[in-house]
């Protein structure tokens, strides 16, 4: 990865020397040792902070709204799950294109921090990352570990659909090979087998852990509203009760409110402090969008239009 | 100070009357996380945990609490107030998290502004300390006098040593506790369990990894508000969140409104807040003092490493590390405070 | 796609429904509608998001 890192930084260098941007988005090493932290680079000096490897969960992609009416033009480091988004944003008129530099950065999975943390020793520092293919090599002062993919890796990386950024204006490293998951919405469609108080027991218990800190909703890319319905105090659709019901709607009412946008980077779930499943969710809309409107994943494609947002003579008419 | 020894094979015993007599509750997992909640007897107790993801601070301060309910029937208007608090027993608390009740107290008990619902389930419930076994990377107690096996706080402090846990008995509560459960808590050979206990302590307080260091960083705050540290990369990168401020044991703060449930009857609700929430500050008319996200992570730190010394002479940090775990984004109170140290010696 | 996500997590199937009915089908909503009730009362009250009291 050291030769990833090193093309990063000149670029990121370049582009800020060259005044193309005044701002470079990207990943640096954080306070632990298997965990990135977004930094926000604005002069080539800065460009030393930038990484790249395995700990890179976050979408950064995710920050371009902050800067929709800065002056200056702006960089970010995205992987493929992360340009979806990008699409999406442009798609939706949340970012100018030619605003944004796009720096792609084939992946090849990310690793869940709290695992490996679990297996390295307390306070080592890391030296240096290598992709072996099925596994990751983590180089520390205090030895070196390996930590197989299948493991490992954050689950939504498992059936990863983009590898390689859909959008991008330079590209950073190795093209990754792109595999076809046939099993991808094997969880979803173990819920839908369930009965009815079965998916209700299961949904239940996961609603009632919720504590409401909205990690979800802000953490999502296409979470764009200036003011978030369950900002609004008048009226106030859901009160800062946390009880089954009020739970309930929010999720339900998240999820919706994203669907067809949703371009399942899977980042809800990552951060969600209570570990609710928050995923299974959006893919259950993902997979119905596929049966129903043979819709692909959001933000794969540019100019993609959303399914639930245009109306065509051959949609289903389940409720005529 | 009194010591006592339990067999670890009494602890079913001893938690399965506890839920019995008492309300008892204790850390639970339920799927991956662990989290604190009443129990009805040793079967549901998951005791294997380090730290749990949610803190006990819930027991005093649930993050929904019913304060009075209304009733009005045509002419009259009737005030419900809830009964005081049952016999409780918190069972596997971490010192971290049983010193963050320690700061919570002043807060709801102090002279001026009591808070009955508060101080009821404090004065009945007796809290049982359980001491830590290993040293989680975000683990930084020590920073604030605390140790994995510090019994500040605590009534009883159980210490896991081998086949028995050491028992310390640190108040009166916690005597008359382990008083009534003689035949469980021996007294017989304790004192030779006291010089184990000292040195799995110094042991753990070797562990540490992460170096906090809190100098000048108070008086630097103190001179001044603003900061250019505060316009960095933490206030960028911050979602905006709650989740700091719900996993915090320390995080106090509440909002108070009215549920209504049918024309004129409704409950008066006291629910978790977080000063992160850019509503949180928001007033009648439009106003926000805090409107940007660099207002509000600032006021988040300048509370924990000012306000609450300035307030009550301790710092509303105690180290447990949450945060650090759970910040979707890498924000890190123990990094926030070493680079104020550094800008405090540069000043 | 509403109507799906709500059976997925536990709503019966027919507890949510949806029709399209024009202003001049006076019949066709009279029928959906004795059909709709028909089939909410043989469903019994709603369990699920219930306001529990704290």
């Amino acid at each position: 990865m050291m030769d990833v890192i090193q093309q990063l930084r000149e670029q990121a260098k370049k582009l800020l020397e060259e005044k193309k941007v005044d701002l470079v988005i990207g990943f640096g090493q954080g306070t632990e040792l298997a965990r990135t932290t977004p930094v926000f680079i604005d002069s080539p000096e800065g460009v030393s902070k930038l990484t790249w490897g395995p700990f890179c969960a976050n979408n950064l992609a995710k920050y371009l709204t902050d800067y929709k009416n800065a002056p200056g033009n702006i960089a970010v480091v995205v992987k493929g799950c992360d340009s979806r988004s990008i699409n999406r944003l442009l798609d939706d008129n949340q970012i100018s294109r030619d605003k944004v530099v796009i720096i792609g950065v084939p992946c090849s999975g990310q690793l869940e921090w709290q695992k490996v943390a679990a297996e390295i020793k307390p306070g080592a520092s890391l030296k240096e990352t290598a992709d072996n293919g099925d596994s990751f090599s983590v180089k520390t002062d205090a030895g070196d570990y390996k930590f197989d993919k299948k493991d490992y890796l954050l689950h939504r990386c498992l059936v990863c659909e983009n590898p390689n950024p859909v959008v991008s204006d330079l590209t950073i490293g190795k093209e990754q090979p792109v595999k076809n998951y046939e099993d991808r919405f094997a969880e979803v469609q173990a819920l839908e087998q369930m009965s009815t108080e079965e998916k209700n027991a299961y949904w239940d218990k996961q609603f009632s852990r919720c504590l409401r800190c909205y990690a979800c909703r802000n953490v999502c890319s296409v979470c764009t509203c200036q003011i978030c319905v369950f900002d609004q105090m008048l009226p106030m659709w859901v009160s800062k009760r946390t009880n089954l019901s009020e739970n309930t709607a929010f999720h339900l009412t998240r999820a919706f409110h994203v669907a067809g946008r949703c371009v399942d980077c899977g980042e809800c779930d990552r951060v969600c402090p209570m570990d609710i499943p928050l995923r299974k969710l959006n893919q259950k809309i993902h997979k119905d969008l596929g049966d129903l409107f043979e819709s692909p994943t959001p933000g794969t494609k540019p100019g993609l239009a959303s399914p639930l947002g245009e109306f065509s003579p051959g949609d289903p008419e389940e409720f005529m | 100070m009194e010591a006592r020894i339990v067999n670890k094979g009494q602890l079913s015993e001893l938690l399965d009357k506890l839920a019995k007599d008492y309300d008892l509750i204790a850390p639970i997992q339920e799927e991956t996380v662990t989290l604190f909640r009443k129990i009805s007897g040793a079967k549901d107790a998951f005791l294997e945990y380090t730290n749990s993801d949610i803190s006990p601070k819930g027991c005093f301060l649930p993050q929904n609490e019913k304060t009075l309910s209304y009733m009005y029937t045509g002419d009259t208007l009737e005030i419900d107030k809830p009964e005081g608090a049952k016999k409780t027993v918190l069972f596997g608390a971490r010192p971290c998290d049983i010193k963050a009740i320690l700061t919570l107290d002043p807060v709801f008990e102090g002279e001026k502004f009591g808070d009955e619902y508060y101080s009821s389930k404090r004065e009945s419930t007796v809290i049982i300390g359980l001491s830590c076994s290993k040293v989680l990377s975000t683990c930084f107690c020590y920073a604030f006098e605390g140790g994995p096996c510090d019994g500040t706080g605590s009534d009883l402090l159980f210490t896991e040593i081998g086949d028995k846990y050491y028992v310390e008995v640190n108040t009166e509560k916690g005597k008359a506790l382990a008083d009534a459960y003689s035949q469980i808590f021996s007294s017989q050979g304790a004192d030779q369990l006291a010089k184990d206990k000292e040195e799995l302590a110094k042991k753990l307080a070797g562990e540490f990894v992460r170096k906090v260091d809190l100098t000048g960083v108070k008086e630097l705050l103190d001179k001044n508000f603003e900061l250019a540290y505060w316009s960095g990369d933490d206030q960028k990168k911050c979602i905006g969140c709650g989740t700091c401020t719900y996993v915090c044991p320390t995080c106090h703060c509440f909002d108070i409104f009215d549920y209504t449930t049918g024309d004129f009857n409704g409950d008066r609700l006291r629910c978790w807040d977080s000063c992160m929430y850019p509503e949180y500050t928001l007033c009648a008319g439009g106003h926000n003092p805090r409107p940007t996200r660099k207002e509000r992570v600032r006021n988040r730190f300048m509370h924990k490493l000012k306000y609450h010394l300035d307030r009550y002479n301790m710092v509303g940090c105690v180290g447990c590390g949450r945060c650090v775990k759970k910040c979707p984004v890498n924000i890190d109170i123990t990094k926030i405070i070493n680079d104020l140290k550094e800008v405090a010696q540069n000043a | 796609m509403l109507k799906r996500l709500l059976e997925y997590v536990g709503f019966e199937p027919g507890r949510f429904q949806a029709r399209w009915i024009s202003g001049s089908e006076g019949a066709k909503f009279a029928s959906t509608i004795k059909d709709m009730t028909e089939k909410i009362k043989s469903l019994g009250p709603n369990k699920k998001m219930r306001d529990d009291i704290l």
